[in-house]
């Protein structure tokens, strides 16, 4: 009774600031506000939510939406905008928790059934998806006429953005629900194995769409892509080695300084053209396998500093949900993804068949991949910048895909970790 | 309960008293540190932070000025027995203002110095920064003139945060009147003080670190929002914590002195680069400086009058110390004027500066320990 008159409240005073003042204010004067809000009332949705046995994260996104300029517009545009400032910082901080919770000792045993999962499974729904494209091109409604290898280059660059799955939403869902065990470590290394497949299948598709549309391609491909690549998870392991270091030798604000790193991280990520993700994935998995920290504190800093962060990403990637879109193409796109979902469930079950995955956790591995988010948006948005006649009508399909799947995604998978009693392992283990 | 109230109370006072809360040496207080720190770093500067970083910074800002109006309200709000002293306090601020002001006014008027903001809100908004002090941090066992000292500073920061929030309407240039906006950053707080407090106390671990930050940023970002001041927003907010039910100002009061060295660096780090030499700035700062000493030592004179058997006559040589909070208040200034307060701020640093270097020399050391 006391969280709902206290988010009744807060949603009035922001109601009464947004709405009382009549004004629209420039971006910088809306940031603190929007984040404040985003804090106190995501959260408290979150909690309501998760009484009724749903992630914290679907209510984070539940207010986002609601509150956001689709709905309410109490969050209006320029305070979603803002509050995405923060996606950079998150998505760092989200992977260099993921790479603390990899021991590599502890995964050794179960490396090889977790590689062949995840390729077999990553090779069957990119040639489903692939076919599906190919076989209801006229129905995905590209109105322009195109040639053969450029139909084909189009199909295969929506492949590779549709096949996507989401490393944020998954290792979010897995932080907040302090879930342990086989099913998530299982999720967690295949989404990630995914994301490296994702970087690679993307950068070689876009290379032949370019070729397709009649572009020169990029000659230094394969030193970009390394670059890219190897380039990221060296720069996250120095950053991770010296973080390590700060750690044994200093270990005071370490929650200051984690975020710090993080920010250094998704800072000179972008500077130096290198996948923030893998980086801070790198870093955190030098932490944990090379010089892992004695005691608590990094876990203490980590739990004080994840949750804020957590909230107002999800918050944001709420509010900034194209609910227009979805209602622009909204039965292509449930066909898609039920298309997309059922093709994951296919060979997910398949692989973990092969790779002889004991059926309780290789049954419901699928749940964990249905997910997508700021990845997947981040590489539409790169094809809709270069060709935006076509390019856009991927987009348009991709946020609304984004839109459903944000929303099932995380159900389905805390359903999953429930099921496998994973849920607040992770305090059990660490106790 | 009334001990730890008035220690978590204490404890907050000692943020505004920076040199002990940053853990100082008393010849290195953080504004001689930070403020020059900053504006090397500045766009005046190596360009570290550049002005897409400062504008960044301001947001922070807003959220940083609430958390302080929040300590003062506090550590002011749990001070329940200190009428004579809250009088005191109220009365030395409230000459120094005058006296600061008037030099202010005066000169800018004999000058006939240009001026994007009227002279006589420069003058009062110096005042104001100048009367804001910070004497040194005290404990149990030091003397009861120090420990006087140290909660008349807490106190004097009361009165120019409240007048301020007019003042920063006023050149806010909104439609809102000052005093009906001061009222609004009261409101305000007050109403998101309530949100908190039916929070805090139930939520445990990260999630209360949740509110309370959500809390603090709602704070700051309402009033920034509506052009009204976070400083005061954050002390109504603070002072409804002190005296409400429960323990809330604990939760709050521990929550708080995790964050109050960041804090305090980066206010003085970004009030650094904010920096800008004009011949403005640099012809305010020694009337400033030298007005604000008087001022001092005036006010705390009258003030042990006051108090008479309570405060000591050389009151006002503890207060020569400026904080942090004349440089805030100064920023917040900056932040809805952003071309007429450059001098102000210039004003206000530098001569924070100076001031620290002078009160080596005026005010009163800690005796010396007694031979064995």
């Amino acid at each position: 009774m006391r969280r709902l008159l206290a988010l009744a409240l807060t949603i009035g005073v922001v109601w009464f600031v947004v709405g009382g003042a009549g004004i629209v204010r420039p971006a910088p004067r809306v940031t603190a506000l929007a984040l404040g809000f985003s804090l106190i009332a995501a959260a408290l949705t979150g909690a309501l939510l998760e009484r009724f046995h749903l992630p914290r994260v679907t209510g984070y996104l539940l207010f986002g939406m609601l509150c956001g300029p689709y709905v309410l517009n109490i969050i209006t545009r320029p305070m979603a905008r803002e509050l995405q400032l923060i996606n950079g910082l998150a998505v760092v901080l989200i992977a260099f928790i993921a790479g603390l919770e990899m021991n590599i000792e502890r995964l050794r045993p179960r490396l090889r059934a977790m590689l062949q999962l995840g390729s077999i499974s990553m090779l069957g729904l990119y040639a489903g998806l692939f076919a599906a494209f190919w076989i209801g091109w006229p129905w995905l409604g590209f109105d322009e006429a195109f040639t053969t290898i450029q139909k084909t280059a189009i199909v295969a660059i929506l492949t590779a953005v549709v096949a996507s799955y989401s490393p944020t939403v998954t290792i979010a869902l897995i932080a907040e629900s302090r879930a342990s065990g086989p099913l998530s470590e299982l999720t967690l290394a295949v989404v990630i194995l995914a994301d490296l497949i994702l970087i690679l299948a993307f950068t070689l598709v876009m290379q032949f769409v370019r070729y397709a549309f009649g572009g020169t391609g990029d000659v230094g491909l394969l030193v970009s892509l390394s670059w890219e690549i190897f380039g990221s998870f060296a720069f996250g392991a120095t950053v991770g080695a010296l973080f390590a270091l700060y750690l044994r030798y200093v270990g005071r604000e370490v929650a200051v300084a984690l975020v710090a790193v993080c920010a250094i991280i998704a800072g000179l990520g972008s500077q130096l053209h290198i996948e923030p993700l893998l980086a801070a994935l790198a870093a955190g998995l030098v932490v944990e396998n090379i010089a892992p920290p004695r005691g608590d504190m990094l876990k203490q800093a980590v739990e004080r500093g994840a949750l804020p962060v957590l909230v107002v990403f999800f918050a944001a990637a709420g509010a900034s949900l194209q609910l227009d879109a979805l209602a622009l193409i909204g039965w292509i796109a449930i066909v898609v993804s039920a298309l997309r979902m059922a093709l994951i469930w296919i060979f997910m079950r398949a692989g973990a068949a092969y790779a002889r995955i004991a059926p309780p956790i290789g049954r419901m591995v699928w749940m964990g991949m249905v997910s997508q988010a700021g990845v997947t948006l981040g590489l539409t948005l790169i094809v809709a910048g270069e060709y935006p006649t076509w390019g856009t009508m991927v987009q348009t399909l991709v946020v609304s895909l984004i839109a459903l799947h944000q929303l099932i995604g995380p159900v389905l998978f805390r359903a999953a970790l429930a099921r496998a009693g994973e849920i607040g392992r992770m305090d059990a283990t660490s106790a | 309960m009334k001990v730890r109230f008035r220690t978590s109370g204490r404890t907050l006072g000692s943020l505004l008293r920076t040199r002990a809360a940053l853990g100082l040496r008393p010849a290195m207080a953080p504004v001689m540190i930070f403020l020059p720190l900053g504006m090397v770093l500045g766009p005046a500067g190596t360009r570290i932070i550049g002005t897409d970083a400062l504008a960044h910074l301001d947001v922070v800002i807003s959220i940083v000025l609430a958390t302080l109006g929040v300590f003062i309200g506090i550590a002011a709000g749990t001070q329940r027995s200190a009428g004579r002293l809250a009088a005191a306090s109220t009365l030395e601020a409230a000459i120094t203002v005058l006296v600061v002001g008037g030099a202010t006014y005066l000169l800018l008027r004999s000058w006939g110095m240009p001026s994007l903001v009227p002279h006589a809100l420069v003058a009062l908004v110096l005042g104001l920064c100048a009367s804001a002090s910070a004497a040194a941090a005290v404990g149990e066992g030091d003397e009861r003139t120090r420990r006087i000292a140290a909660r008349v500073a807490d106190l004097d920061d009361v009165m120019p945060i409240v007048v301020g929030g007019g003042v920063l309407a006023s050149i806010a240039a909104g439609e809102t009147p000052a005093l009906a906006a001061a009222g609004l950053s009261i409101g305000l707080g007050a109403a998101i003080a309530v949100s908190g407090w039916l929070l805090f106390e139930r939520a445990e671990g990260a999630e209360r670190d949740v509110f309370v930050l959500g809390t603090l940023a709602l704070l700051g970002g309402s009033a920034a929002y509506l052009d009204t001041s976070p400083l005061l927003a954050g002390l109504s907010a603070g002072m409804l914590w002190a005296r409400a039910p429960g323990q809330t100002e604990h939760v709050v009061a521990t929550h708080l002195r995790k964050v109050q060295h960041p804090l305090v660096v980066l206010l003085l780090v970004t009030a650094g680069a904010s920096l800008q030499p004009t011949l403005a700035g640099i012809w305010l700062f020694a009337p400033y400086v030298v007005s604000r000493t008087a001022g001092k030592l005036i006010g705390g004179w009258a003030a042990s009058r006051v108090t008479s058997g309570v405060a000591p006559s050389d009151l006002g040589a503890y207060l020569i110390p400026p904080g942090v909070i004349g440089i805030a208040f100064a920023l917040n200034i900056l932040q809805v004027a952003p071309d007429g307060a450059i001098p102000i701020v210039f004003a206000v640093s530098a001569g924070a500066v100076v001031s620290e270097l002078l009160a080596l020399i005026v005010t009163p050391g800690p005796p010396d320990p007694t031979p064995v």
